[in-house]
C-alpha cells in the first residue's frame, strides 16, 4: 500500500515536471538538406535557423516559451524528405521549416496541409504556391515573381534581342526556363538556344560551345550552386563574349568561391543578397560570418527571416495555434521595424507568395555588387 | 511446431501488432520496408536465385509506380494498374532479357544499368504521359468494400496482406521445379545444361519474374508516397536495392527482407548520431560485407555450423573418453 502511494506521487510528480516541461518550450522542426547535393544551401539555411533561435531564445523566447528546434535531414533526397516532415509532425511540431529544394517540397507539403501545420519553404518552383495549399509559405521569390523583373532586365538593361537559356532539368529549373521564356517571348525576345543540363553535371565544354554558336545576346544561366561554378569556369575557358545573366543562384557566394575569376561580370536578379545596402542584412551576415567562419548566402537569410516569421506571427496572435498561423500569415506585412529579425519589410499574399525589394547586381573582383535596387512589386 | 514455424509466426505477430505502437512517421518507415522488400525479393530471385545481376529493378519499380499512378488517376480501381504492373514489367523483363541474358554478370550489370538510364529518360522527358521533372500527384490511396486506405494504418495492413500473398507465391516458386532449376543453373550452368535444363529460358524466365515483381512493388509505392517523380527510380535506387539483396544474404528466402529493414531502419537508428550517421552506417556496411560476403544469413548460417560441429565434436569426444 505505501508503496503503491509512492508510486503514484512519484507518476503525478513526474507528469507534472513533464508537463511543466512541455509548457515551457515549443517544438520546431526544422526539416532540410544536410546531407548529399543540397548540403551547400541546407546548411546554411540551417545554421540561420539555429542562430536565430538562440537569439529568440536568449531574449526570453517566444511568448515566454523556448523554442526547442529539431534538425532533420531529408539528404536531398525527396522521399527521404517526406518522412522526415511525417517525423516532425509525429514529434509535434508547431511550425515546420524547410525544406529547400522544389522537388521535395513537393513531395512532402501534402502532409503538412493534410495536419494542418504551417510550413515555411524556401524553395523557389512556380508550382508550389499555385496548388492551393493554405500551409505553405515562401521565404523567398518564386520564379512567378522574379523571372518578369529578369526578363525585364535583358530587354531594357542588357537590351538583348536573343537569349540563349541554359537550365538544369530538375523541377526548380524546369520551372524557371518555362517561365522565363514565356517572360522572354511577351518582350519580344527571341530564344537562340535552348539547353538542359544534368543535376550534377560535371563538363559543360559542348553546352557552352553550342551558347558560342548561337549568336544570342545574352546567355541566361538558371542552375544549381555547384552546377553554376562548372558552367562560369568553362565559359571563361572557352571566352565565351555574351553577358552571362542569372537568377540568384549564379551570383551566389558559394558560386563565388567555387568559380573563383570565372563568376567576375556574372550579372543578373537577387532576391537576398548578404551583400544588400541594407544595414539588418549586413549586420546579420557579419554575425553568421562571426559564428560560423564563412559568409551566408541567399538561403541563410531565407532561414533567419523564417525563424523570425515564427516569432512575429506568435506574438502577434498571442497564442500558439497552427492553423491560426497560416491564416494570419497571408496577406501579412512584416516590417524591420516591428521585428527587427525580419531584416527587410516583406508581405505574404493569399497563396503564400512572399512580395519585398530586390536587386540587380554584378559580380566584381568577386564580390556582389549592387546595380540597382529594385521596389517590392506591389508598390 | 518446427523452431522457424514459431519464429515466424511471431514475427508475423510482432507485425500485426507493431502499427499500434508506432506514431505516422514509424507506419510510413515500415510501409516503405514492405514495398522496397517486395521489390528486393524479386531481385533476389534474378540474383539469388539464378545468379545474373541486374541493376535495372529501379526501372521497372518505377514501371510499376507510373503504370499504377496513370491508371488510377484516369479513374481505374487500383489492382487493374497492380495487374498491369507487374504484366508489363514481366513482359518489358523478357524483351530486355532476352539480348540482355546473351551476356552475364558484370556485362550484364552493364546492359542492365543502361536500361534504368533509359527508363529514367523516358520517365523524364516525354512529359505529356509522365509529367516530366515535375511528376505525378493528385491519385488517392485506393478503397476496398468502403474501406479507403487513406489511414496510414489501413494502408500498412493492404501492404502487408499484398506481401505475405507475394511472398508465399515466391516461397512456392523458389521450392518448385522452376525454382530447383534457377538454383542449379546458378550453382553449375554447364551441368545445369547436361541434366536438360533450358538454362536460356529458365534465366530468362527468373529475371521476367523478378522484374514482375519490381513492377508489383512499384504499384504499391505509388499510392503509399502519393506522389511520384523520376528521381526515384534513378540507379541508385537500384543499387539500393541489390544492397538490400547483399546484405540480407542474396539466394536466402528471407535475405532481401532482412536486409530491407535494415538498409531502410539502420539510417533512423543511426540518426541520433547526427552528422555521422551516413558514415557510421557505409563503414559498418563494408565492415559486414568484409566478414561476410555471403550477407547476415549467410553470416547466421556460418556460425550455427559452427555451433553444431563445436557441439557434435564435444559429444564424439565425451563418448570417446567414456569406458
Amino acid at each position: 500500500m505505501k508503496f503503491s502511494k509512492v508510486a503514484v506521487a512519484a507518476a503525478v510528480g513526474a507528469a507534472m515536471i513533464a508537463g511543466s516541461a512541455q509548457a515551457q518550450s515549443v517544438k520546431i522542426g526544422n526539416v532540410v538538406e544536410l546531407t548529399g547535393g543540397g548540403a551547400t544551401v541546407g546548411n546554411n539555411w540551417k545554421n540561420a535557423v539555429v542562430m536565430a533561435f538562440e537569439e529568440i531564445n536568449a531574449a526570453g523566447g517566444i511568448l515566454g516559451k523556448t523554442v526547442e528546434l529539431t534538425n532533420y535531414d531529408t539528404q536531398t533526397n525527396a522521399q527521404n524528405s517526406r518522412a522526415m516532415v511525417q517525423k516532425a509532425l509525429d514529434d509535434g511540431s508547431y511550425v515546420i521549416l524547410g525544406p529547400i529544394y522544389s522537388s521535395s517540397t513537393k513531395v512532402n507539403m501534402i502532409l503538412t496541409q493534410r495536419a494542418e501545420i504551417p510550413q515555411i519553404v524556401g524553395s523557389e518552383a512556380p508550382f508550389i504556391t499555385t496548388s492551393g495549399n493554405p500551409y505553405v509559405f515562401r521565404t523567398s521569390f518564386g520564379a512567378a515573381q522574379s523571372m518578369p523583373k529578369l526578363a525585364a532586365y535583358l530587354k531594357d538593361g542588357v537590351k538583348a534581342s536573343s537569349v540563349g537559356v541554359i537550365w538544369v532539368n530538375d523541377d526548380f529549373g524546369k520551372g524557371g526556363r518555362d517561365t522565363v521564356i514565356t517572360e522572354l517571348k511577351k518582350r519580344g525576345i527571341s530564344i537562340a538556344v535552348d539547353l538542359s543540363t544534368e543535376v550534377g553535371q560535371a563538363d559543360f565544354a559542348s553546352d557552352v560551345i553550342k551558347l558560342k554558336n548561337s549568336g544570342s545576346d545574352a546567355v541566361f544561366a538558371y542552375l544549381h550552386e555547384e552546377e553554376s561554378a562548372r558552367l562560369l569556369k568553362e565559359i571563361k575557358k572557352q571566352g565565351l563574349r555574351q553577358p552571362i545573366v542569372g537568377e540568384t543562384t549564379l551570383m551566389n557566394q558559394k558560386v563565388i568561391d567555387l568559380a573563383g575569376d570565372a563568376a567576375n561580370g556574372a550579372k543578373g536578379h537577387v532576391g537576398l543578397s548578404a551583400d544588400a545596402p541594407v544595414p539588418a542584412v549586413r549586420a546579420f551576415a557579419k554575425k553568421f560570418e562571426a559564428k560560423y567562419g564563412n559568409k551566408p548566402d541567399h538561403n541563410g537569410i531565407k532561414g533567419y527571416v523564417a525563424a523570425y516569421t515564427v516569432k512575429y506571427v506568435t506574438e502577434k496572435m498571442g497564442k500558439f495555434d497552427s492553423k491560426a498561423f497560416a491564416r494570419t500569415l497571408h496577406g501579412l506585412t512584416i516590417s524591420p521595424k516591428d521585428e527587427p529579425g525580419i531584416l527587410m519589410e516583406v508581405t505574404w499574399d493569399d497563396k503564400g507568395d512572399v512580395d519585398r525589394q530586390s536587386f540587380l547586381v554584378e559580380v566584381v573582383g568577386g564580390k556582389q555588387k549592387i546595380i540597382e535596387v529594385l521596389p517590392k512589386l506591389g508598390n | 511446431m518446427r523452431p522457424m514455424t514459431i519464429a515466424g509466426l511471431a514475427v508475423l505477430g510482432l507485425l500485426i501488432v507493431l502499427p499500434f505502437g508506432l506514431k505516422g512517421y514509424g507506419i510510413y518507415i515500415l510501409s516503405l520496408w514492405i514495398v522496397y522488400s517486395i521489390a528486393a525479393m524479386g531481385l533476389n530471385l534474378t540474383l539469388g536465385y539464378a545468379g545474373q545481376v541486374s541493376l535495372a529493378q529501379a526501372a521497372f519499380l518505377g514501371i510499376g509506380a507510373y503504370t499504377t499512378a496513370l491508371l488510377m488517376k484516369a479513374g481505374y480501381p487500383f489492382f487493374v494498374g497492380f495487374g498491369l504492373s507487374a504484366g508489363i514489367c514481366f513482359g518489358v523483363g523478357l524483351i530486355l532479357g532476352y539480348p540482355a541474358l546473351r551476356v552475364q554478370h558484370h556485362f550484364l550489370a552493364f546492359v542492365t544499368l543502361g536500361f534504368n538510364a533509359l527508363v529514367w529518360l523516358v520517365f523524364r522527358n516525354e512529359e505529356w504521359l509522365t509529367g516530366g521533372t515535375y511528376g505525378l500527384m493528385g491519385f488517392s490511396r485506393p478503397s476496398f468494400f468502403g474501406v479507403s486506405t487513406n489511414n496510414p494504418v489501413v494502408f500498412y495492413f493492404f501492404s502487408l496482406a499484398l506481401f505475405l500473398l507475394l511472398a508465399f507465391v515466391l516461397w512456392w516458386i523458389v521450392r518448385s521445379p522452376w525454382g530447383r532449376a534457377f538454383q542449379a543453373l546458378r550453382e553449375n550452368p554447364i551441368r545445369a545444361n547436361s541434366l536438360g535444363v533450358d538454362v536460356r529460358r529458365m534465366t530468362l524466365l527468373a529475371f521476367a519474374i523478378g522484374s514482375a515483381y519490381g513492377g508489383m512493388a512499384g504499384s504499391l509505392f505509388a499510392p503509399l508516397v502519393e506522389f511520384i517523380d523520376p528521381q526515384s527510380f534513378m540507379l541508385d535506387t537500384s543499387l539500393m536495392l541489390l544492397l538490400m539483396v547483399i546484405v540480407g544474404g542474396s539466394g536466402h528466402f528471407f535475405g532481401p527482407i532482412l536486409g530491407a529493414l535494415l538498409v531502410i531502419l539502420l539510417p533512423e537508428w543511426l540518426r541520433f548520431t547526427e552528422g555521422l550517421y551516413l558514415i557510421i552506417y557505409a563503414s559498418l556496411v563494408i565492415v559486414l560485407l568484409a566478414v561476410c560476403p555471403s550477407g547476415l544469413l549467410g553470416l547466421y548460417e556460418r556460425t550455427a555450423a559452427a555451433v553444431r560441429a563445436r557441439s557434435s565434436d564435444r559429444r564424439e569426444s565425451a563418448g570417446g573418453s567414456a569406458p
